[in-house]
């Protein structure tokens, strides 16, 4: 029987951001934003998501005057993502 | 391509697996490359470096005030306070930190550490300072070559630790001139390189 695919990571934006953050120990909002050419609003919004599953954490801080928000992936979303991807492999198997 | 995917964002349920693997794949490989510009490290330090090997040879070779000599590596304090000042600023004006810029600056500070006692106690030793810090600065130089897939870094280590080894051999104060060149061949040189091959 094939595993179910994690909802929250099976959505275009969430996978990219955490394939992202996958890959590095920490990200501005505005890399992220970059990388994945979304909408600051909807980039915002997912990453809320991601957060509030524990998948991510957001630190929010100040670069001189402007607010900065820095990602980093945790331990659950390491695990989730390596799950994630281990379904994905069920499905594309022959 | 993963821009026409992210334009769909909302529309949550049109991935197909192999689209998935995809995105991934294409995700991991923007962070590739994005390694913070080292050259400006080996710049500073190589002539910070170059100068207190020379200083050190003139006042042991050509003055009398040979105990004041080992005053000239003051001149790294200043350095690593524009190294932490400048590495800071780098780090922000990326907007991320990959893991082999973790493994990078640990290494260095890695390094900082192994080689602090040596200038700290350096009378102990009859200030042979070259001798016993130009290996594990070849260790750290040769790894960085590796880590940012630079050939002429990884020549740099070799260079020290060729030049470290050719410390013993010289005397005390010739290996203040062995120092000095090693730094020219082992940091300079290739730090220039880098700073061109990011041009």
């Amino acid at each position: 029987m094939l595993a179910e695919l994690d909802p929250l990571l099976h959505s275009q934006l969430r996978l990219g951001v955490m394939s992202l953050l996958m890959s590095v120990e920490s990200a501005e909002f505005t890399f992220l934003k970059e990388k994945t050419n979304s909408t600051a609003g909807n980039l915002s919004v997912q990453l809320d998501k991601l957060s509030e599953a524990g998948y991510i954490n957001i630190e929010k801080s100040f670069k001189g005057k402007k607010p900065l928000t820095t990602c980093k992936i945790t331990k659950k979303g390491m695990k989730a993502f390596e799950e994630y991807v281990n379904a994905l492999k069920q499905y594309i198997k022959p | 391509m993963y821009r026409k995917w992210l334009y769909m964002e909302t529309k949550q349920d049109n991935l197909n697996p192999q689209q998935s693997l995809e995105l991934i794949a294409t995700m991991i490989n923007q962070v590739k490359g994005n390694m913070l510009n080292g050259s400006f490290y080996f710049l500073l330090w190589g002539w910070v470096i170059t100068f207190c090997n020379v200083g050190m040879y003139y006042f042991f070779k050509y003055t009398e005030y040979q105990n004041y000599a080992p005053i000239v590596w003051t001149l790294c304090i200043p350095a690593w306070i524009i190294t932490m000042i400048y590495s800071s600023r780098q780090e922000k004006k990326a907007g991320v930190v990959t893991h082999l810029d973790r493994i990078s600056m640990w290494l260095w500070i890695g390094l900082a550490i192994t080689i602090f006692p040596s200038w700290i106690f350096g009378a102990q030793t009859n200030w042979m300072v070259n001798a016993i810090v130009l290996m594990p600065v070849g260790l750290a130089t040769f790894l960085s070559g590796i880590i940012v897939r630079f050939r002429p870094l990884i020549l740099g280590g070799i260079t020290f630790w060729i030049a470290g080894t050719l410390c013993y051999l010289v005397g005390p104060i010739e290996q203040y001139l062995v120092g000095a060149i090693a730094m020219v061949f082992g940091y300079l040189v290739p730090g220039y390189m880098l700073k061109k091959s990011n041009q």
